[in-house]
């Protein structure tokens, strides 16, 4: 894995949302091989869309040739609510950019059982982009999901329903009480994953994905096995890594620069 | 009372969807560039991330507005009359009422006043008897021009030295609270017909003024304090929310009185709003009086013309409804021999622009006291006066001049546009067939 570490939240939204163009320039998609993202939602990738929007508007970027599958959403809420994802993905991204809406895809009651063989016939992820939770979940695999699982409804915790309940009027009776999600597996079989998180609040989970054991109570470390996983974190997540594997990773990234190996430009 | 509203709310692949884009549309208090999505067949604005995510459901033409502003179309929720009709005149037989009103409503959509509240002055019985059920909610038609939200009934229950000119021997006492409203305006006209009522409620007995706003309420009606003597402590503890034209006819803020002035504006709570019609028309209220009322309450403050027959006829003198005459001198209306106000003769257009040189308020702003704020008066918020998605598609495109005044270019009217300014020239290159979004 690859471990990026900026001082701020800002800084490390910049630095993702510049990797992500640059994987789909890199890429020339076209309409018959387009490129395949990815997204999560929540606060830690508004900067990282507001970044994409403005290298969209600046003519460095264009998602005519990009497909998207989200990570999750609620169920028992209408699409139109607006704290469902459909309407989070509408207003920090889709409506800004040229991507064509039959080429958006969110999980759903109705779609769930095929929505992994859907991305498998797009040719699986090129990149996916996450987020994660305090106690180490990725989209809602929650501590205790199967590592092998697929997309499938989950039943919230009362910890993410009291979590989310701020977004609900902080009526905890509003707040969905499942969810349809992407499995473990689903991110793993991406060819490429970044995990963004910031924040003391994330530091614990940092620490687990990147010094603790494989365990399904921190989902998010079923990625050690990932053969091309980055982390970009700021600062503040940091606080529970050990003085030496930040430095370690700090001294990766600068010899990976020497070795012609170069970074995104900040 | 019945509102007019749209039998359906989503939309179906069959319905008309234009896409309005290049224009600026207010949000809070700016104006920023966007686009507006309308269902022309249900008549109401509808949401695009519906329609994005939505591939039945897609605009079948798109409408470039080339930078011009779109707002709500705007209310007026007190205007006695225009182009030579007037709303009280009950001389007329019901055929030439109805007539007269059509005419009005057709021409009167070209100010950019979409819905108002037709206002009958102080009157006899019958004249209410006879002329209110003309004008209850419009049809929802918008080929029917501006419509009427139902009428707003100023008097007779008024009080005798704040008549201003309201003739003296037909206003009434309403000593049996309810009863004699129903007895003046008619029990069924209350039910289906009457929007707002202003009254002095100082004139009510004790005994039914705190629960007579919240019965009336329960019939969608705003009771509204004006042509009063009413102190500051009277009109707080009346349980009335709304205000008819702040500082007309109504004792003026003392040091140790602040009077109905003092409550609209400093009485006032998220909890608790409060709510007045303002005539800026630079002649009825001082500038400087629109500027700190406004400071005080801006979420409160309505403009509105209180506009009488007159407007758009020639200066002279004319015979008002009950005999009397008033002098008509450029935009000043006065009751003939005397230095009396008589009501207005602006356009609401007019009271906006005024408005915004006042307050040195933008348009997005100030636009709300003509759209926003006079319908949550009316418990319309969401329905008139917005551009949320679910509202009535009535809308106005404004040119922005250079002095920052504006003025109105088109006017649509439940997602249909219903008149354009001549010598706009047709944008026809602007409108383009699109099978997607």
């Amino acid at each position: 894995m690859r471990l990026i570490i900026r001082d701020t939240k800002t800084q490390t939204s910049q630095w993702v949302a510049e990797y992500i163009i640059k994987r789909i320039n890199e890429f020339q998609p076209t309409k018959d091989r387009p490129f395949v993202l990815g997204l999560p939602t929540g606060s830690s990738p508004e900067q990282i869309y507001a970044n994409l929007v403005d290298f969209y508007r600046n003519g460095k970027v264009s998602f005519k040739h990009v497909v998207t599958f989200n990570m999750d959403e609620y169920v028992g809420i209408p699409t139109s609510h607006a704290q469902s994802y459909h309407s989070f993905m509408f207003k920090n991204l889709f409506q800004h950019v040229d991507i064509p809406p039959h080429q958006i895809h969110l999980p759903s009651l109705e779609n769930y059982a095929e929505y992994d063989n859907l991305i498998a016939g797009y040719g699986g992820i090129e990149l996916f982009l996450c987020g994660v939770g305090s106690d180490g979940h990725i989209a809602f695999n929650e501590p205790g999901s199967s590592l092998a699982s697929k997309t499938r409804v989950k039943t919230l915790t009362s910890d993410t329903i009291a979590a989310n309940a701020r977004f609900f009027d902080g009526n905890i009776n509003s707040v969905p009480k499942s969810a349809v999600t992407v499995g473990v597996k689903t991110v793993m079989d991406a060819k490429e994953v970044i995990l963004i998180a910031d924040g003391r609040g994330k530091a614990e989970a940092v620490r687990q994905a990147v010094e603790g054991s494989i365990s399904h109570m921190w989902t998010v470390t079923a990625l050690q096995m990932h053969p091309k996983f980055i982390m970009a974190v700021d600062e503040a997540a940091t606080e529970e890594l050990r003085v030496k594997t930040v430095k370690y990773f700090k001294d990766i990234e600068g010899a990976s620069t020497i070795l012609g190996n170069p970074k995104p430009k900040l | 009372m019945p509102t007019t509203r749209s039998s359906r709310t989503h939309s179906v692949p069959t319905d008309t969807i234009i896409r309005l884009t290049n224009c600026l549309v207010p949000v809070e208090n700016r104006l920023v560039p966007g686009t507006l999505l309308i269902n022309s067949t249900t008549g109401l604005i509808i949401s695009p991330q519906d329609v994005f995510y939505d591939s039945k459901i897609q605009p079948t033409s798109t409408i470039d507005l080339h930078g011009r502003a779109v707002v709500p179309g705007f209310l007026d929720v007190q205007i006695n009359g225009a182009y030579g009709f007037d709303f009280s005149d009950a001389s007329k037989t019901d055929e030439e009422y109805s007539r007269g009103l059509k005419e009005v409503n057709r021409q009167f959509v070209s100010t950019g006043v979409t819905s108002y509240c037709p206002t009958i002055t102080s009157q006899k019985n019958e004249v209410y008897h006879k002329v209110l059920p003309h004008l209850g909610p419009s049809p929802r038609n918008p080929t029917l021009g501006s419509s009427s939200l139902g009428a707003h009934v100023e008097g007779p229950f008024l009080h005798p030295e704040r008549n201003g000119i309201h003739p003296p021997h037909v206003l009434q006492k309403p000593s049996e609270g309810l009863k004699s409203l129903e007895t003046v305006y008619g029990k069924q006209n209350l039910e289906s017909n009457v929007k707002v009522i202003t009254l002095a409620p100082e004139l009510l007995p004790p005994s039914s003024l705190p629960s007579l706003p919240s019965v009336l309420a329960s019939k969608n009606i705003i009771l509204s304090a004006g042509h009063s003597t009413a102190t500051f402590s009277q009109l707080v503890n009346s349980n009335i929310s709304m205000v008819t034209h702040l500082f007309n006819a109504m004792h003026q803020p003392h040091q140790r009185e602040p009077g109905i002035p003092g409550a609209v504006l400093a009485d006032v709570s998220v909890s608790k709003p409060r709510f007045f019609g303002i005539i800026a028309d630079g002649v009825h209220v001082h500038p400087a009086n629109i500027k700190w009322a406004y400071h005080s309450n801006p979420s409160g403050l309505c403009l509105v013309t209180d506009a009488m027959a007159l407007l758009g006829l020639e200066d002279g003198e004319y015979v008002w409804g009950n005999g009397e005459s008033i002098q008509k001198t450029g935009g000043v209306l006065t009751l003939k021999g005397t230095t009396k106000i008589a009501g207005s003769c602006v356009t609401l257009l007019e009271c906006l622009n005024n408005f915004m040189r006042f307050t040195n308020t933008g348009i997005a702003e100030a636009v709300k006291t003509v759209t926003k704020t006079p319908a949550r008066m009316l418990g319309l918020e969401g329905v008139k006066g917005c551009l949320e998605p679910g509202a009535d598609a009535d809308l106005c495109v404004l040119e922005v001049r250079g002095d920052g005044s504006v003025g109105v270019e088109e006017v649509w009217k439940f997602g249909v546009k219903v008149w354009e300014k001549n010598g706009v020239r047709r944008r026809r290159e602007g409108v383009m067939e699109v099978s997607r979004l």
